[in-house]
Order: structure tokens, then C-alpha cells, then sequence
């Protein structure tokens, strides 16, 4: 056994007085000391399923109740459809609203092949922002570009810029 | 046995001078115990004395003399004392073995039978056995294995009766394993929770803590050890008590792990599980838990007003199993509800 048992005097082989080189023995005596243990209680845990089992412990408190335990742990139970952290988002609100106002970690979220029609349409409607190193890099740029596509834009859609004159 | 000296010692008399004879005079005068006893010997045997007298029998009343008693007798007449001083192998009172109950040294228990070695010896022990059986056909010879301390080959005369030498690559000898049978399924042995608390050193009220909140959770009493030598880096000087250690074994190792497992490690944040290069190579698994981890314990938290909430000490628990080599263990304490995480190393 690996574990250190504690020795007790009474086992203990007296390597000392076979030790000491003096002229006659000495052999003192040795306190034997009562073994201290903390008192123990027994106590019932109750599971959160309700499983429940007695054990030995220092805790005074005769029922023990857990919410948060190995039965409804994800780490224990991979394959529980229950205990995944899935959001609900059953109209795509917080999808959409990620697709808008999503930055870094929360604009990658993969597009989940089960979606619905309307879903799809939902995702056309609204633009593509552009992500965050290409608001980065693009930063000088960007008004050239407008320029040069109104300027284009002009000669050939009039009554567009029109229209948007009266909008606003 | 006089005699026999007299009649040897005579004609030395005759032939010595004074100072002889003076000399032999003395050792007439010693005295033999062995001599003197033999005239003090009974010549009755104790085997022949009669049997007590008509009336010592009929007068004898055990009963009715204790009824006659008005006050009991101390317990110290009723029962066995053993003796509080070891004084040695040689000493003609000894006390009892420590598996006596007489004994001051005994420990009372088991108590219970814990859960988690039911399930063992029901469910994990056959599993283990069956998962770690490997078939060998009948005929089969096993290959020849190279020797494991090798001689010393050579020409020289100086291998001659040299001792053997150690293994290539390292000077560990590592334990061997051997197919598992009924006989050697890997069980655990113990556990081992330690914490060396490093303010300790100038506060010795962290160790009292560290003391307390261990024997809380384990239910056996701590130890505390002192620094073997200083190391100037950490502050540290020789001497100096910094780390507590318990040690559970059977029934409380069973309850403090099936603890861990069902209630207290489900509840730390981002635990992923054991790492998977854990282990001593012999069969030993580590994992640590951080303080905030150590505070979920139910024992703790019960009252957990008791304990000043900066010196919850954090603590490395050290699961011993039988297991020879690290790849056992790992079965064993998966089967029992220990996660691993990351590369498994052998």
C-alpha cells in the first residue's frame, strides 16, 4: 500500500537504543497516544433526480439536498439532449439580431442547416455587414470608393436619386 | 558441586604456595545460588496439595458477597488497563496489539459500507477484469523477454561479479505488470489530500484553516509537516511547518471520493476532468482542486461562515490504486466517474 500508515509505538522497532553507543542502555518510555478522529455523522444525499445514499461526514446537517450534481452535469451525460446549452430561438430573433450587431466571436457563429424559409429570406433581407478587419482596413479607402460608385451611379439612375432626395 | 571443588582444588594446595592457597580459600567461600536453591525446593508437588475444605466450599458465595456490597467496585477491577508507557521489548508488562480493542491504540471501524465499494465490488471489479483480459490460445508461448537488470557482457575481467546493471534510459525500475487475474484486480488503496499553504510561513493561522477545512472534508485527522530546507526564493526557512496532509484510507477514501464524484466536482465551473498525463507511472492518479473548488465540498459549505474565506486552502488529492501501471488506474478511476481530459499518456 502506498499510503503512509500511521506507525504506532507499539509497532515500531526500536532502532535507537540499538543506535545510541553508550556504555549502558536507555530505553525511556514511550507515550502510547489514543488515535484522535474527528466525530462523523451519517448523512443522506438526495441526488437531483432523487437518487439518494448515506455516507460518513463531519457535516452535522442529517439531509443533504443537491441541485447541481453528476446526474445533471453535461460533463457526465454527453449525450443528453436536455443539459446542452442550445438557445432557444425558435422565430430567429437573436439569430438576426446577432447577423446585425455581431462582432468578433459572435458574427463566426455557424449557419445551422435546419433553418426554415422564411429564416433564409429573413438573412437576404437584411445586409451582410462587413466584419471587423474589413471595417479595419478599409478604413482610409472607403470614401473613394463611394465616390467613384455615385459618379457612376449617376449617369445612369436619375430618378433613383430622386427619389431618395424626396425620402428624406 | 563444593565437593567437586574441594577434591580438584587439593592437590593445587599441595603444590602452590601461600598466595594460591589463600586464592582457593576465597572461592570456597563464594556462594552458588544454584545450590542454595535446590535446598529451598518444596519436595511436595503442587499437584498433590488436597482439595479445599468441606466448609471454604460451602461458605464459598460469590454472588451474595457482591449483593453484600453496598458500593460497586471501581471499573478498574472489571476491566483491562492496558499500560499508557511503551517501555520496550523486554519490559514483562506489554501492551496490548493495536488491533485489540483493549488497546489504547485501536481504531474502531469500518462503520459502513460505503456505496462506492459496493458498486466496486459488484460492477467495476468484473468489468475491470473483463476489459483487461487479454485471450491467449492454447500453445501460445509468450516471446522471451530481455532481461530486466542485465549482466555486464564483455571481455574485460572486471565484469567478473560486478552487480547487475540498472535499466537503460533512467535509473527508475519500473514496476512490473502482470496479467490481471482475480487475484491482482486494480482497487484503491487510499487517498492522500495535501496542501502546502504558502502563508503559513508568516502566518501560521493559515495552516490552522488549512488544517480545519481538511479534516472537515475528510474526516480524519491532518498532519502537518515541516520545510525539509529552506529555499531562499520562496521565502522559505528550514523548519518552518507549511503543508498539512491527510490520509484516508478504506471506508473514508470510499466516502471522500464517491463525494467528489457525485456532488462536488459536477458543481466547478470548467472542469474538463483529470488531465490525462496524470500519474506516477505506478499506478497513483493526482488531480488538484482550487480553493473556490475546496469551498464546494457540502461540509464546507454548510458553514461556511466558519472559515475565513481567504484562507480556504486549495489541495492536491492523490488517489492510490494497486494498479501497476497508469493505464489500469485510469480504468479504475474512470469506472468509478473520474473524466480525463487531453492526451492519455501510459
Amino acid at each position: 500500500m502506498a499510503t503512509k500508515t500511521p506507525l504506532r509505538p507499539s509497532l515500531q522497532r526500536e532502532y535507537s537504543s540499538i543506535l545510541i553507543q553508550s556504555s549502558h542502555q536507555i530505553r525511556r518510555a514511550t507515550l502510547l497516544r489514543r488515535p484522535k478522529r474527528p466525530y462523523t455523522f451519517t448523512q443522506l444525499i438526495t441526488l437531483s433526480d432523487g437518487s439518494s445514499f448515506l455516507h460518513r461526514t463531519t457535516s452535522p446537517i442529517p439531509v443533504y439536498r443537491s441541485t447541481k450534481d453528476i446526474k445533471n452535469s453535461p460533463l457526465w451525460n454527453p449525450s443528453s439532449k436536455k443539459l446542452l446549452n442550445v438557445e432557444e430561438d425558435e422565430a430567429g430573433r437573436l439569430r438576426a439580431f446577432r447577423a446585425r450587431f455581431g462582432r468578433g466571436w459572435d458574427a463566426e457563429t455557424p449557419v445551422e442547416a435546419e433553418e426554415t424559409s422564411e429564416d433564409r429570406k429573413e438573412e437576404s433581407k437584411t445586409e451582410p455587414e462587413d466584419s471587423l478587419m474589413d471595417l479595419i482596413t478599409g478604413y482610409g479607402q472607403k470614401p473613394q470608393k463611394i465616390k467613384a460608385a455615385s459618379s457612376s451611379k449617376k449617369g445612369t439612375a436619375d430618378g433613383a436619386g430622386k427619389a431618395k432626395g424626396g425620402k428624406k | 558441586m563444593v565437593l567437586y571443588e574441594l577434591r580438584t582444588g587439593a592437590p593445587a594446595i599441595l603444590r602452590r604456595d601461600a598466595q594460591a592457597l589463600f586464592q582457593s580459600t576465597r572461592t570456597c567461600c563464594r556462594r552458588y545460588a544454584s545450590s542454595t536453591a535446590t535446598e529451598e525446593l518444596e519436595q511436595t508437588s503442587s499437584f498433590s496439595t488436597p482439595d479445599p475444605s468441606e466448609d471454604i466450599i460451602k461458605n464459598y458465595d460469590p454472588i451474595a458477597r457482591s449483593r453484600k456490597r453496598s458500593v460497586q467496585l471501581p471499573p478498574s477491577r472489571y476491566q483491562f488497563r492496558p499500560p499508557k508507557y511503551y517501555r520496550g521489548p523486554l519490559h514483562p508488562h506489554q501492551p496490548p496489539h493495536p488491533s485489540d480493542p483493549s488497546s489504547r491504540e485501536f481504531i474502531p471501524g469500518p462503520f459502513t459500507l460505503p456505496r462506492l465499494e459496493q458498486t466496486y465490488e459488484s460492477t467495476i471489479a468484473p468489468d475491470l477484469m473483463t476489459l483487461t483480459y487479454t485471450h491467449f490460445p492454447p500453445g501460445y508461448r509468450a516471446p522471451e523477454k530481455s532481461e530486466r537488470l542485465r549482466t555486464w557482457r564483455g571481455d574485460s575481467p572486471y565484469f567478473k561479479n560486478r552487480p547487475l546493471r540498472g535499466p537503460r534510459g533512467g535509473d527508475a525500475l519500473r514496476l512490473l505488470r502482470k496479467p490481471i487475474t482475480f487475484r491482482n484486480i486494480p482497487r484503491i488503496t487510499g487517498v492522500t489530500i495535501h496542501s502546502m499553504v504558502k502563508e503559513a510561513k508568516e502566518d501560521s493561522a493559515y495552516l490552522h484553516v488549512a488544517g480545519m477545512v481538511m479534516q472537515a472534508i475528510s474526516n480524519v485527522k491532518v498532519k502537518t509537516h515541516v520545510a525539509k530546507s529552506s529555499v531562499a526564493q520562496w521565502g522559505l526557512r528550514e523548519g518552518k511547518y507549511i503543508s498539512a496532509t491527510a490520509h484516508l484510507k478504506q471506508e473514508d477514501a470510499f466516502h471522500f471520493l464517491s463525494k467528489c464524484v457525485d456532488v462536488v466536482l459536477p458543481r466547478i465551473k470548467d472542469w474538463k476532468g483529470l488531465k490525462g498525463s496524470t500519474g506516477d507511472s505506478s499506478g497513483n492518479l493526482n488531480f488538484g482542486l482550487t480553493p473556490e473548488a475546496v469551498a464546494l465540498f457540502p461540509e464546507i459549505e454548510i458553514n461556511y461562515d466558519m472559515y475565513p474565506p481567504k484562507m480556504i486552502p486549495g489541495c492536491n488529492i492523490i488517489i492510490h490504486t494497486t494498479a501497476r501501471t497508469d493505464r489500469d488506474a485510469r480504468l479504475l478511476i474512470r469506472a468509478i466517474g473520474f473524466p480525463f481530459y487531453g492526451k492519455l499518456v501510459d
